[in-house]
Order: C-alpha cells, then sequence, then structure tokens
C-alpha cells in the first residue's frame, strides 16, 4: 500500500507542498485509479477513511451472530435491565445502530478531506452554468502551467 | 376502516398535486434521504420485516441488518462516485461503461426479473391486507388490486406513486409508528421507546422467538444478510435518488439521513413483532411456545400481516386498525408502481429499441411499454395466488439477483478503470445463469410437475448441496465473490478499455467539484483534446 514507485511525480509535490498545493497541481483523469494502489494524494487519504471504516463495519455487522455461532452460551445471556438476550440486542439493535453512526462519521471525514484539500463544494452551482469551467479546470492544471 | 383507507389514499391524491416541492431545484440532504426512506419501504419493509422476526426469530433479524447495513457500503463505495458518473439506471450505467449494447440488454433484462419478483411480494402483500380489511378471499383480493395498480399505470402511463416522496415518506411512517406506540401503550408492553422496552418481553415470549440458529443455520444467516447487504447496493431505484440533488456532498449526506428514516422504521419492527406474537398468545389463549407449534400456531399468512393484527389484538379503534393497514396497502401499491415503471422501460427502452428495432418510433415504444405493464402485471398476479414463501422472503429473492448481476458491475465499474465490455459480459452472464439456477433448483420443484419428479418430491431441491450452499435467498454470498473474479479474469486477458472510458472512472473519484446537470461523460469529452495520453 505505501509503495508509489510507479506514480511518484505527485508523491513529491505532496512532500513539500500543502495538500491543497498538491490537490491543484494533480490532473485526475490523468491519474489511474486503483483501489488498492491509489496514485493521488487525495484518493490515499480517502480510502483509509474507506477502508478502516469498512473494517469496523465488517464486525459490526457479523462480528455478533459469529460470536454466536462460536459461543452461544455467553452470547445468549440475559442483558440486566433492557432484559434482551446479548446476541439478539447486538444484532437487532447494535447493528445498525453502529452502520447508522460510521455512516455519519465517514461523511463528516469526507467534509474534513474535502477541507484539507481545499475543495469547495458550494461553488459548482457557478461552475454548473458556464457547462464546461469544471472541465476546463482539471485539463488545464496538469499540462499547461507546467 | 374502510373510510380511513379511503381517507389516507385522498391524502396521497393532495400530496401528489402539491406543486411546492417540485423536485430538480437541487433537493437538500433531509428532504432526499425521506425519499430514499419512502422508495425504500415497500411491504416487504412495512409487513414482511415483522412478519419474518415473529416467524423466525433470530434469523428474521438478518432482514433487518442486511436492509439497514447495507447503505454504508453504498455510502463509502458508490453514492458520490454515482452521482458523478451521471447515470442512475442499471441499463444506463452499464451501457455507457462498457460500451456495449449487449450489456445493457442484459442489465435490462436482469431490472425486468428484479421487479417481477420484488412485485410478487408487493402483490401478496396487497391481497392479504385487502382480505384482511374487506372479507374477501385473498386470490380475488390480489386480482381486483393489481387489476386497480396496473390498469392505472397502463392508461395513463404516468407514475402513479407520488411525485412527492417525502410527504409520503412522513404519511408511512406515522402510520407504522403509530402502530407500535399504540399497542406498546394500550397494553402496557411500553411507555416512551417501545424500540427498547420490548426487550423486557422476552422472558414471557418461547424461546424460539430469539434462539440463535433455529430457523436457520450459521451459514444461511451470513448469505442472507450478505445478500442484502449487496443487494442494496446493486439495486438502482436507490441509485436513482441521487440525480435530484445538488451535488456529491449533498448526495453523501443524504444517504445518511436515509438510512436514519429508514431505521425509524427498522428499530421498531421487531418491537411490534414481539407486541404481535404476545398478543396473538393472549388472544388465542395458548401457551407462548404454541404460537410456533400445534393446531393453533401462527401461520405464514397471519405472521405477514402481523403488524395489523396486532393493532386489532390490541382492541384499538376500528378506524385506527385501518390507518395502519392502509400504510401497509400504500407502501405496496406505491413500490408496484414504481417497479413497473422501470420494467417498462427496460424492455421498451433497453431492449426493444436498442436491440431489436433501433427505428422504433416514441408510438411503439409506449405500446411495448404498456404491453410489458400488462403482461408483467399478469404473471406477478398468478404467482402471488401461491407463492413459495413470506413476503420480506420473496423480496429478498430480488435481493440477491441483484447483489449477484448488478453490485459487482457497479463496483469494478467505478473503481476499477480496466474492467472491460467483455469481464462485464462475462461476469453479468455468470451471475445471471448462477442465480436462476438457484431458482430453478430450489423453488420451481415445487411448481412444476416434472421438476419435482426429478428431485423426488415438490419440496425437494435438486440438487440438495447446491441449494444448502447457493439458496435463492442467499446467492449473492457465493454469486457476488464468483461475479468479481469472473469479470476481473476476463478483462485481464482482453484487451482493456479505451482511454476516453479510464478517463470517465477517474473523473468519477476525482475531488474537483461538478455541476449538477453534468456528467463525467461530457467533463472527459471537453478535456479530451489537451490531456497527454500516457498509457
Amino acid at each position: 500500500m505505501t509503495d508509489n514507485d510507479t506514480h511518484d511525480r505527485v508523491e513529491t509535490d505532496g512532500g513539500t507542498a500543502s495538500p491543497a498545493q498538491a490537490h491543484q497541481q494533480t490532473d485526475y483523469l490523468n491519474e489511474e485509479v486503483n483501489l488498492l494502489k491509489p496514485s493521488t494524494a487525495f484518493m490515499r487519504d480517502h480510502l483509509r477513511v474507506v477502508w478502516t471504516s469498512f473494517v469496523i463495519w465488517a464486525l459490526i455487522v457479523f462480528g455478533p451472530v459469529t460470536l454466536t455461532a462460536v459461543a452461544p452460551g455467553p452470547m445468549t445471556q440475559t442483558m440486566p435491565l433492557l432484559g434482551f438476550p446479548l446476541h439478539y440486542f447486538l444484532v437487532a439493535f447494535g447493528a445498525p445502530t453502529g452502520a447508522l453512526i460510521l455512516a455519519a462519521v465517514y461523511a463528516r471525514k469526507r467534509d474534513a478531506l474535502d477541507e484539507k484539500y481545499g475543495i469547495d463544494h458550494t461553488t459548482p452551482e457557478a461552475g454548473g452554468d458556464a457547462g464546461g469551467d469544471a472541465g476546463d479546470a482539471t485539463a488545464t492544471d496538469g499540462g499547461v502551467e507546467q | 376502516m374502510m373510510a380511513s383507507f379511503l381517507v389516507i389514499g385522498y391524502v396521497f391524491k393532495v400530496a401528489d398535486t402539491e406543486g411546492m416541492w417540485v423536485a430538480g431545484r437541487g433537493i437538500g440532504n433531509i428532504e432526499n434521504g425521506m425519499a430514499i426512506g419512502a422508495n425504500w419501504m415497500s411491504a416487504a419493509s412495512y409487513l414482511g420485516l415483522a412478519g419474518l422476526v415473529a416467524l423466525s426469530g433470530f434469523y428474521g433479524l438478518a432482514f433487518i441488518v442486511g436492509w439497514t447495513t447495507g447503505y454504508f457500503v453504498l455510502l463509502i463505495f458508490l453514492a458520490a462516485q454515482m452521482r458523478r458518473f451521471g447515470k442512475y439506471t442499471a441499463p444506463d450505467f452499464v451501457a455507457d461503461r462498457f460500451n456495449s449494447p449487449m450489456a445493457r440488454a442484459l442489465a435490462a433484462f436482469t431490472t425486468l426479473l428484479i421487479a417481477y419478483v420484488y412485485s410478487v411480494g408487493q402483490a401478496r402483500g396487497m391481497g392479504l391486507v385487502g382480505q384482511y380489511v374487506f372479507g374477501l378471499d385473498i386470490i380475488p383480493m390480489i386480482v381486483v388490486m393489481m387489476t386497480i395498480t396496473v390498469g392505472y399505470l397502463a392508461l395513463s402511463g404516468m407514475l402513479g406513486a407520488t411525485k412527492n416522496m417525502a410527504v409520503q415518506y412522513v404519511i408511512l411512517i406515522v402510520a407504522f409508528l403509530a402502530g407500535v406506540y399504540a399497542v406498546g401503550f394500550s397494553q402496557g408492553y411500553s411507555t416512551i421507546l417501545p424500540q427498547i422496552e420490548y426487550g423486557a418481553l422476552f422472558s414471557e415470549l418461547s424461546r424460539q422467538f430469539s434462539e440463535p440458529f433455529q430457523a436457520s443455520s450459521y451459514y444461511l444467516w451470513v448469505a442472507t444478510a450478505f445478500s442484502l447487504i449487496f443487494g442494496t447496493c446493486g439495486l438502482p431505484h436507490v441509485l436513482v435518488r441521487f440525480y435530484t440533488v445538488q451535488n456529491e456532498r449533498t448526495a453523501r449526506w443524504s444517504t445518511v439521513s436515509g438510512l436514519f428514516f429508514i431505521m425509524l422504521l427498522y428499530w421498531a419492527a421487531p418491537a411490534m413483532a414481539a407486541f404481535g406474537v404476545d398478543l396473538f398468545a393472549v388472544v388465542n389463549n395458548i401457551s407462548p411456545d404454541a404460537v410456533y407449534n400445534g393446531e393453533q400456531a401462527m401461520s405464514g399468512a397471519e405472521g405477514d400481516v402481523i403488524v395489523v393484527l396486532a393493532a386489532q389484538f390490541a382492541n384499538l379503534p376500528t378506524w385506527f386498525v385501518g390507518l395502519v393497514a392502509a400504510g401497509g396497502m400504500a407502501a405496496a401499491i406505491a413500490t408496484t408502481a414504481g417497479l413497473f415503471i422501470t420494467a417498462s422501460s427496460a424492455v421498451a427502452h433497453d431492449i426493444y429499441s436498442e436491440l431489436i428495432n433501433p427505428d422504433a418510433t416514441q408510438r411503439q415504444q409506449v405500446l411495448i411499454g404498456r404491453a410489458t405493464i400488462v403482461v408483467v402485471g399478469a404473471l406477478v398476479t398468478v404467482t402471488a395466488f401461491n407463492p413459495p414463501a413470506l413476503i420480506g422472503e420473496l423480496v429478498a429473492y430480488a435481493f440477491s439477483l441483484a447483489g449477484t448481476v448488478l453490485f459487482p458491475m457497479f463496483f469494478l465499474g467505478l473503481w476499477w478503470e480496466n474492467t472491460n465490455r467483455q469481464g462485464a459480459l462475462a461476469g453479468m452472464t455468470t451471475g445471471l445463469l448462477l442465480w436462476i439456477g438457484s431458482v430453478v433448483n430450489s423453488v420451481l420443484p415445487a411448481y412444476v410437475g416434472f421438476l419435482a419428479d426429478i428431485a423426488g418430491g415438490p419440496g425437494q431441491a435438486i440438487v440438495p448441496i447446491y441449494a444448502q450452499y447457493v439458496p435463492p435467498i442467499g446467492a449473492a454470498l457465493v454469486g457476488t465473490p464468483l461475479v468479481f473474479l469472473v469479470t476481473i479474469a476476463v478483462s485481464l486477458v482482453t484487451p482493456e478499455p479505451p482511454l476516453e472510458t479510464k478517463k470517465m472512472v477517474r473523473q468519477c473519484h476525482s475531488p474537483e467539484p461538478m455541476g449538477q446537470q453534468q456528467t463525467a461523460e461530457e467533463i472527459v469529452s471537453n478535456s479530451g483534446g489537451e490531456t497527454p495520453a500516457d498509457d
């Protein structure tokens, strides 16, 4: 995951400049999309969030039921106060609620990433009016100015 | 009870014509989240879920987990990317991403199958509720309700469901939660939080309600949850909701709020099931265990309307029971209407005018579309007379198909730029064959004489080991990884897709904001000339 030898251009940029500058200098249309070997600084940061939360999600969703299959005794004990058998509560309430919290956390983290890279989502309405604005920006950033 | 039905119908009608909510000028994430919730709430959520939890106990929870937690996977891998790609039906996405009319046809055929199987569950729900409210037999009831739905759609050709999904959501969730709170409160089960308070009831219920792996093995539990999770990500009617939002940030947050609005129902459904099971024993004067065994045990049909039955057992006023029933009926009709529109566009647009008759006129397409609605409607009606499973399980068959065939196309299409046409065609064919094989193997012997002869009995599967590991309801646990492997392998040994296509995929992941009406394709073709081809 850490060796980016084929795409070190962006890597060295990211070392000296701020993330926002690295973002300015990246031509996203010419960087490969690779789930296992992200090629841009933004994608690397994004995928770190994606994979971390995905692993937690998998544990929340399939963990309790697997534990119940492995150790039915301790898992089916009645919970104090609530009265649920533990496995029932973890699955019926825990898993969906956990997924909801994770979803909100992910959306927040992704907003934080946007901020780190200086991306503003409030303007695209204006960009949309002019049609090709966003497209031109991505295209010229990488090629012409350098 | 009839009167409350009419009132609900009238409220829907009013909500429908209200012009102030018009979509298209950028809906916010809360309203869009409600729309996602309304799209999601079919008879399977409203009626089937509580039915499954009541009848199948712990296994029923696989449906709760599957139909909620899948949204998280959708959010982190697909929501914003799909919004950027700019195509929202499975056939459109597949055709544009893989440059292939054949892939479009396969996706359209899959969509048609999904609509058919999904609708059977809805028709069953309409029939059961209608039977309950109007006192007709189930078969005439299904025929009447389906005729009304199909007739309306085929004649008007317009979306029969309300355009205002947010209002529809509010009506449905209020009807459902009112039922849960009223039953819980009037019977002394709960006060302000029935979603948690039903825990106290477990000591009085039969052990079968909570005992793990009674109605299913661990494998079937996981296979079912897996299929529903990835089916959620492959079902186009969720993705369509990203079309109306301002930008991808709103797409992300509306997935989050959509999940919250869905969970308002999913938190409460098991509570309603627990109340219903307990009341069933009290009203029929039987022991808790006799709910599951013996002559007075709860039938599948009773389980499927447990939401309505519980309200009645609790001696709530008739109009109130009617309100709860009307919610279930409304959910079923709206979903059926939406599915039939999808099916008719898949056949008329994606199969007929793209493949069979490229010169088709508008008129011919409309005719074919209406014919599709009538034919699928008739098929659904007949199948619903004697369905192979409970409402929730029927709908789950459609999810396992979506998870097997469509999810890998969306995921690989958006996350691996080298996925090509050959890979997609091979993958989709594999997935379709695997799922159809599973249905023929496990479900059809109960209906088709000569298959039953081969299987050695109507209740038997033709190949038991295949039925055990690839059950129709959990086919995606084996199917999805298999389709991934086939698609990747075939893509690797055949030529890479054109650079234009790869750039489209890259555009979907670029953090650069896009305008609301833009698609990845437009941006790529605008910038095409200036960028050096370094691949």
